[in-house]
C-alpha cells in the first residue's frame, strides 16, 4: 500500500550468494574467483515465514482438498462388505442431489439459516453492546463480568429441557439456545476487542472536544470493528452446534433434523451429503465474514 | 492574552501499601505566554509527560492548579490541542476526516469546516493526501497530520509530547522548522515536551529543564536567539554553549536520588544497518 517513498519497502529476500557472473572459472584473474558460497540456501517453498507466489498458493490448497478427498474414497472402497457405513465422496454427491431435487435441501437450509440469522443475531447485538460498555467502563466491567464469567460455565445444552418447558417446541427454544450459547462468548471477546483500543486515541479525541458519547459511537466502535468481525467469524461455529443440538431434539425441519432422519432409514450417504453442506456453510460464511472485514475495515492489519 | 500558569502542580501515585506515594512532580511552577513556543526537556521519568497531561486535563494534580486566561483547567477540551508521540490518528479516517474531527466535535458550520480544513492543509503541506488513510502516510506526514488536527479547532495551547522522537534525523529536522513555520503563522502558544536538548533549544524562547525523583524544575533558561531560527543557529556558539550548559544540569548526579540508576538516555539509538549486498 505503500505511496509515498518513505514507506518501508516490501521486504525482499536477499540472497547471500555470489551471483552467477562470479562463476569461479580457471581463465579469470585471481581476485576475480568465487572460492565457495556462505550462508545456507533455502528452497522457497520451506523457509521459515517466507512468502509463497499465490499460484504455488492455490495449488496446494487445492492438493489438500484432494489428498483428503482421495483418503476418503480409498477408505470407502476398501471397507467391504461395510461398505454401507462409509459411502465413497461420489455416492455422498448423488445423496446431496437427490436431496437437493426433492425441495428437502432448500427447505431445512432456509429454516436452519432462518435459526441462525436471528438468533445469532440476537446474540451479535447484545454481545457488541454489552462488549463495548465493559471494555469502555470499569464500572460496566466490574458489574457485569462476574455474572457473565459464571454463567458462561453453565452449558447451555443443558438448558434445553429448561427452554422446552418454558418456550414450547416451536422456534423460540432453539434461537434461544443459539442466543445463550454464544452471547457469553460474543460479550467477553468484544470486550477484549474495545479494551485494545490505545488510550492515547481515546484521549486525543478527548483534546479535540468529544465527549463521552460520541467517543464511544465515532471512536471506540470503530476502531472496535474489525475486531468485533472477527469474533463473529469465531463464534458463528458455536451457533451451529447450538442449531444442532436444538434440532436433535425437536424439529420438523433443519439441517440436523435432516440428519436424524436419515440416520433412521441408514442412509448414511445422504448424512455425509449433509455434512458436507454444514462444512461448505462454515466455509462460504467464513470467507463472506473476511471479505466483509477487508471491505470495511481496509485500514486494520490483518485486512488485505 | 492569553497564558498559561502552571502553579505548585504536585503529583504522587500511589506506590502500593506500605510504600510512599511514588512523588513524579513536587511543586512544579512555569508559565508559558501567549504566543510563545516553550519546551521542557528532562531525562525520562522526570514527570515532564505527567504535567503536561496535566495541562491538557488527561490527568489530574494531586496539588497545585493550572490556569489558563485565568481559567481553571479540571479536564480535557478543545482549548487545548494535544499532539502525542505516536500520532494517533484515527485509522480509518482520511486526513481530511481526522481534521474535522475537532470541527464536528465543536458543531463548525459546514462551509467554514471545509475552509479551515483547506487552510490546515495548506500550511502542513497535505492537500495532494487530503484523502490520504494515516496508513498511506510517512511517519513525517503522519505527526503533521496529528499537528493539523489538533490546530483545526482553534485552540489557545498547542501540547506537544515528545512529537518527533519516533522520526528519523532527517524528517525529525524537517518537522522542526516545520513546526517554527507553523508557529510563524498562526502564533500559536505552543508547549513541547522533549528528551532532546537541541530540540528544545533550537525551537523554544525558553527551555525548562526538569529533574527526576522528584519531578521538579531545575532551571528556566531563556533562548537568546530571536524569532528567525535556522541552520545558522545550530553552529551559533551561545547555541553549543547553551547545550553543554544544559546537558550538564540534566546529567549532574541528583542530590536526592541516588545516581547509580539514573542514566542519560541517549537521543537516538542508530537504526540497524541493513545486510550487505554483494557486490
Amino acid at each position: 500500500m505503500s505511496i509515498v517513498p518513505q514507506d518501508d519497502p516490501e521486504p525482499v529476500a536477499i540472497e547471500r550468494t555470489a551471483p552467477p557472473n562470479r562463476q569461479p572459472t580457471v581463465s579469470s584473474a585471481p581476485s576475480a574467483t568465487t572460492t565457495g558460497t556462505r550462508g545456507r540456501r533455502h528452497q522457497a517453498l520451506m523457509r521459515l515465514r517466507g512468502d509463497i507466489p499465490r499460484s504455488v498458493h492455490l495449488g496446494l490448497a487445492a492438493l489438500g482438498v484432494l489428498v483428503l478427498l482421495g483418503g476418503w474414497a480409498l477408505l470407502a472402497t476398501s471397507m467391504g462388505s461395510e461398505s454401507f457405513l462409509l459411502p465413497t465422496p461420489a455416492e455422498a454427491w448423488a445423496a446431496g442431489v437427490d436431496l437437493y431435487r426433492s425441495g428437502d435441501l432448500m427447505a431445512d437450509l432456509s429454516a436452519s439459516g432462518r435459526r441462525i440469522a436471528i438468533g445469532y443475531g440476537i446474540s451479535i447485538v447484545i454481545g457488541v453492546a454489552f462488549g463495548v460498555l465493559i471494555g469502555s467502563f470499569r464500572s460496566a466491567a466490574a458489574f457485569v463480568e462476574p455474572q457473565v464469567a459464571l454463567l458462561r460455565y453453565i452449558p447451555a445444552s443443558a438448558l434445553t429441557p429448561l427452554f422446552l418447558l418454558w418456550l414450547g417446541i416451536d422456534e423460540a427454544p432453539k434461537i434461544a439456545l443459539i442466543v445463550v450459547g454464544t452471547v457469553f462468548y460474543n460479550i467477553l471477546m468484544v470486550a477484549d476487542v474495545a479494551r485494545a483500543v490505545p488510550k492515547e486515541l481515546v484521549n486525543a479525541s478527548y483534546t479535540l472536544g468529544a465527549g463521552r458519547l460520541t467517543i464511544l459511537r465515532r471512536v471506540l466502535l470503530p476502531y472496535s470493528w474489525p475486531g468485533i468481525i472477527d469474533v463473529a467469524r469465531v463464534n458463528l461455529a458455536a451457533a451451529w452446534l447450538m442449531l444442532v443440538v436444538a434440532e436433535l431434539l425437536a424439529a420438523q425441519q433443519g439441517l440436523a433434523f435432516r440428519v436424524v432422519r436419515a440416520q433412521r432409514f441408514r442412509q448414511v450417504d445422504t448424512m455425509f451429503a449433509l455434512l458436507i453442506v454444514f462444512a461448505a456453510i462454515g466455509l462460504v460464511s467464513d470467507l463472506a465474514l473476511r471479505a466483509l472485514r477487508n471491505r470495511t475495515a481496509p485500514w486494520s492489519e490483518g485486512s488485505r | 492574552m492569553t497564558g498559561v500558569i502552571v502553579e505548585a502542580v504536585t503529583k504522587s501515585f500511589r506506590a502500593g501499601r506500605g510504600v510512599d506515594p511514588l512523588v513524579a512532580l513536587d511543586g512544579v511552577d512555569m508559565h508559558i505566554d501567549a504566543g510563545e513556543l516553550v519546551s521542557i526537556v528532562g531525562v525520562s521519568g522526570c514527570g515532564k509527560t505527567t504535567l503536561l497531561n496535566i495541562v491538557g486535563g488527561l490527568e489530574t494534580a494531586t496539588a497545585g492548579q493550572i490556569r489558563i486566561d485565568g481559567d481553571l483547567i479540571v479536564g480535557p477540551g478543545p482549548d487545548r490541542g494535544m499532539v502525542f508521540q505516536g500520532y494517533s490518528l484515527f485509522p480509518w479516517k482520511s486526513v481530511t476526516q481526522n481534521i474535522a474531527f475537532g470541527l464536528e466535535c465543536a458543531r463548525w458550520p459546514k462551509a467554514r469546516r471545509q475552509g479551515r480544513i483547506d487552510e490546515l492543509l495548506g500550511v502542513t503541506g497535505l492537500t495532494e493526501f487530503a484523502g490520504h488513510r494515516p496508513d498511506q502516510l510517512s511517519g513525517g506526514m503522519r505527526q503533521r497530520v496529528a499537528i493539523a488536527r489538533a490546530l483545526a479547532p482553534e485552540p489557545d495551547v498547542l501540547l506537544l509530547d515528545e512529537p518527533f522522537g519516533s522520526l528519523d534525523a532527517q524528517t525529525k529536522r524537517v518537522m522542526q522548522d516545520f513546526l517554527l513555520s507553523v508557529q510563524a503563522r498562526t502564533s500559536a502558544t505552543i508547549l513541547l515536551v522533549t528528551h532532546d536538548v537541541s530540540e528544545a533549544i533550537y525551537l523554544s524562547q525558553r527551555v525548562y529543564v526538569m529533574a527526576s525523583r522528584p519531578g521538579r524544575v531545575l532551571e528556566e533558561i531563556a533562548v537568546p536567539f530571536g524569532s528567525v531560527r535556522g541552520p545558522a543557529v545550530l553552529r551559533d556558539a551561545r547555541f553549543l554553549d547553551l547545550r553543554e550548559e544544559i546537558e550538564e544540569l540534566l546529567h549532574a548526579p541528583s542530590p536526592l536520588a541516588s545516581s547509580s540508576s539514573e542514566q542519560a538516555i541517549p537521543a537516538q539509538a542508530a537504526p540497524p544497518l541493513p545486510p550487505p549486498v554483494p557486490l
